[in-house]
């Protein structure tokens, strides 16, 4: 088959493909931040405006752990276990700077109006970003390319790299230990609980603050590997990354319901197929438009996002 | 020694004091009511207890040891359950999900499934019904979950608010027959109802609450028979 001439390469399925595959992977990334947010909605109430940043401060550690071991210059195995330490080391970065953020700041709040968590939470925002300009200096910093950009596929009509495959297998993996944890666990339960009744929970027996702490933490730790996935696969970082990746994020978790977990997952991958598509065949300065355009019309039609709850309850 | 002391209590929630200065007590496997009007203060006292709403002044004891200011999950771990007003199930898991977690502070699952099973058998309903979601559940049914999932921690006192309240009376008879029969299974009840009359012939003893203090206290018969609790409580013209 001929190649199309230049002005209706956009027109072919390849490219109509290409784009998807991109959406995808970046919806993937935009969900594993949007269940951040969701969670943290799911059991307080409260959206947590500085999940984006946590996760730039995430970013700012994976930066200098890669700096300090060396990693770039390590041969291909041992830079795969060294992203997995990324993993680890980021996760259980940002979960427990995310639980002591909880602990000290939103829970002496916890029975005020719920304008003081939020006006807080802008606060914390504005900390780490802060902290984030002296961590990595105001100018933008690239990330090393440790994964290699090596395309899955023969032939160049599609590109899907190992970098593209590790955002989606990670995500998926972390995805389903999530479902699995909410679902089967006794955290998980006392979680559900928690966020339907709190009281009720408590009057079972259950310790809400530490399940509130739980959740902060794996939110966190979610994000924390949200912040190497990015820093891997962008390969860009800088102290304002946050805010942006932030509010794209929390957009899904809306667009699919808060507080729902699989709600997120569809409201990233939906934003990331539009987003996609959007500068593809229109243009890269209209995405946000079209993006935002579409969330408002999805939720005039359903305020409670695409697999939020409406069910109707006896009282 | 009493299973539950409550002594000279306060509690309310902001500049409201729901309760001010209430004691009672119950001894082991006793059926006490509480009766009163809306807004005396029965709900708040029960929370109260279960440190749901803070203590402000006076004393909770149980099985002699202090409880005041102690949070609620461990409270229930002592062997306190509450089936709070309005049943408070949990809307969105299901009926067995509802029930587990009713023994969330147990660690015998053997048991645990056992004692599920039994309340299936007191509740056949509930048996039916175990993977809907509780918000689902009729009145009647809801409240046969509340009290389930209350016994589900194997406690020696229950506290019981409204449980009758809103239920068609063929429930609300089946319901009074479980909690009269909790009696022979050790466990002591502070039944807290708006329907005075079958509260007091469960009861042992009982206590009339008005504006957070306690008016009148008696063995129940006496209440049952006193012309004051006739003409407020009981409706007698």
């Amino acid at each position: 088959m001929p190649a199309l001439p230049p002005h209706l390469a956009m027109i072919s399925l390849e490219f109509f493909l290409q784009q998807c595959l991109i959406g995808v992977t970046n919806g993937a990334l935009i969900a594993l931040v949007a269940m951040g947010y969701s969670m943290v909605y799911g059991i307080i109430g409260l959206i947590n405006f500085a999940h984006g940043d946590l996760i730039m401060l995430g970013a700012c550690l994976a930066l200098s752990l890669v700096g300090a071991s060396g990693l770039v210059d390590a041969g291909p195995t041992a830079t795969w276990w060294g992203v997995v330490l990324l993993l680890l080391a980021c996760g259980l970065f940002c979960g427990t700077l995310n639980m002591a953020v909880d602990r000290f700041i939103y829970k002496p709040l916890r029975n005020a109006s719920k304008l003081a968590p939020l006006v807080s939470a802008i606060g914390v925002s504005f900390i780490f970003m802060n902290v984030g300009l002296f961590w990595l200096g105001p100018a933008d910093r690239s990330f090393p390319e440790l994964v290699p950009p090596t395309n899955l596929f023969s032939g160049d009509t599609l590109q899907f790299t190992y970098q593209d495959l590790l955002v989606v297998v990670v995500v998926v993996l972390l995805m389903v230990a999530l479902s699995v944890l909410v679902r089967s666990t006794r955290l998980g339960r006392a979680m559900r609980a928690v966020s339907q009744d709190p009281t009720a929970a408590a009057l079972v027996g259950v310790d809400v603050d530490r399940v509130i702490a739980a959740t902060f933490f794996i939110g966190g730790a979610l994000g924390g590997a949200a912040s190497v996935i990015y820093s891997l696969y962008i390969k860009t970082i800088g102290f304002q990354m946050g805010f942006q990746n932030g509010l794209y994020a929390f957009t899904a978790a809306v667009l699919g319901g808060i507080g729902s977990i699989p709600g997120a997952v569809v409201g990233g991958l939906v934003i990331g197929l539009v987003r996609s598509l959007a500068s593809a065949y229109v243009g890269e300065r209209w995405t946000g438009a079209i993006v935002f355009a579409i969330l408002i019309v999805i939720l005039v039609f359903r305020p409670e996002g695409l697999l939020g709850r409406r069910t109707r309850e006896k009282v | 020694m009493p299973l539950l002391e409550v002594c000279d209590l306060e509690a309310g929630y902001g500049p409201i004091r729901a309760v001010q200065g209430v004691s009672l007590d119950v001894i082991e496997g006793e059926i006490v009511a509480i009766i009163g009007a809306n807004g005396a203060g029965k709900t708040t006292l029960l929370l109260a207890i279960s440190g749901v709403v803070a203590t402000r002044k006076g004393t909770v004891r149980f099985m002699g040891q202090s409880i005041t200011g102690m949070p609620s999950h461990e409270i229930v771990r002592l062997g306190i359950g509450h089936a709070p007003e309005g049943r408070r199930i949990f809307p969105r898991l299901s009926v067995r999900e509802n029930l587990e977690l009713g023994a969330f502070c147990r660690t015998d699952r053997g048991a645990i499934v056992r004692d599920i099973e039994e309340i299936c058998s007191l509740f056949p309903v509930l048996g039916q019904r175990m993977s809907q979601m509780g918000g689902t559940l009729s009145g009647g049914e809801q409240q046969m979950l509340a009290l389930g999932r209350a016994m589900l921690s194997r406690p020696k006192l229950l506290l019981l608010d409204e449980p009758s309240l809103g239920l068609a009376p063929i429930v609300v008879s089946k319901i009074f027959e479980v909690i009269a029969g909790f009696t022979a299974r050790g466990i002591a009840v502070v039944l807290v109802e708006q329907n005075a009359r079958a509260a007091l012939k469960l009861a042992s003893r009982g206590w009339v609450l008005e504006t957070g203090r306690v008016s009148l206290f008696a063995n129940a018969e006496t209440l049952a028979s006193d012309p004051r609790v006739r003409d407020a409580y009981l409706g007698d013209a």
